[in-house]
């Protein structure tokens, strides 16, 4: 098939875009979350497959780096983990729905003040069902870590 | 000028959404089998070299590597082609994401093979 190609092109904000809050309220947070928790989990992920491969150095050099991670900061740093890997599931099970059309609503006629009907209660109910599961994520990840 | 792709992006969405549902369930049986054992004892070394030896265990961590290494730099090139859009941009951060999947998969692939021979 036969694309029309320009080299550039210029019809984005770029990242000032991407931050602007002061559009498209909470859907505007989810969106944010979701790609800051995916970065986040990413750069965790490539961490973690690091401090694993410590193990293949022997027992030494694995309870040498587990130590490191084994401090008050270290499981603070894992309940953030849960927290965003709770949001970022559960949204993107959201995001699911929504791009194969459950949750959007019926159309209708444009009226003033414009609220599209695909940002709905559903929609908005999704961000907080994800937000509340990650702070319930959060919480047992505590009573785990801290609760010896 | 005609562009040649190998999937569309409709085609690598699914794979993106699939990848990250499928990681869902086997993270699931990571983390659980943090819990089984009191979560000091499930990171002792003979714990883990254990682990590493249990081909069904094996199987899991390497879908767990393959699965968000695919998503997790899939997520990044979308975010990134959102700030940007010219042909240049978009091949290389293709290049870049695709490289440093494969990266990440053949080093994680390597300490599951050698925890396994320990």
């Amino acid at each position: 098939m036969k694309e029309l190609e320009h080299d550039s092109r210029n019809n984005l904000e770029g990242l000032k875009g991407w931050l602007n809050p002061s559009r498209y309220g909470w859907e505007r947070i989810s969106y944010w979350f979701q790609r800051i928790t995916g970065v986040f989990l990413l750069i965790y992920f490539i961490g973690h497959v690091y401090e694993t491969s410590t193990i293949v150095n022997g027992q030494n050099a694995w309870e040498s780096f587990l130590e490191l991670t084994q401090t008050v900061w270290g499981h603070l740093f894992l309940i953030m983990v849960i927290g965003a890997s709770t949001f970022h599931s559960a949204n993107g099970i959201r995001l699911i729905f929504t791009h194969v059309g459950i949750g959007l609503g019926t159309p209708g006629r444009p009226d003033y003040p414009y609220n599209p009907s695909s940002l709905n209660y559903r929609q908005k109910s999704g961000i907080w069902i994800a937000l509340i599961l990650s702070a319930a994520a959060m919480y047992y990840g505590f009573t785990v870590l801290f609760g010896e | 000028m005609e562009r040649h792709r190998m999937l569309k992006e409709s085609q690598i969405m699914k794979i993106h959404y699939i990848t990250g549902i499928a990681a869902l369930f086997v993270v699931a049986v990571h983390i659980l089998m943090r819990l089984i054992v009191p979560f000091d004892s499930s990171l002792e070394y003979d714990y883990i070299i254990s682990n590493y030896k249990n081909i069904f265990y094996v199987f899991i961590l390497e879908s767990i590597l393959v699965l968000i290494s695919i998503h997790g730099f899939n997520g990044i090139r979308i975010i990134l082609l959102e700030l940007r859009q010219n042909n240049a941009w978009e091949n290389m951060i293709t290049i870049m994401t695709i490289s440093a999947t494969i990266a990440l998969i053949a080093y994680g692939t390597r300490t599951i093979i050698l925890a396994n021979g320990l």
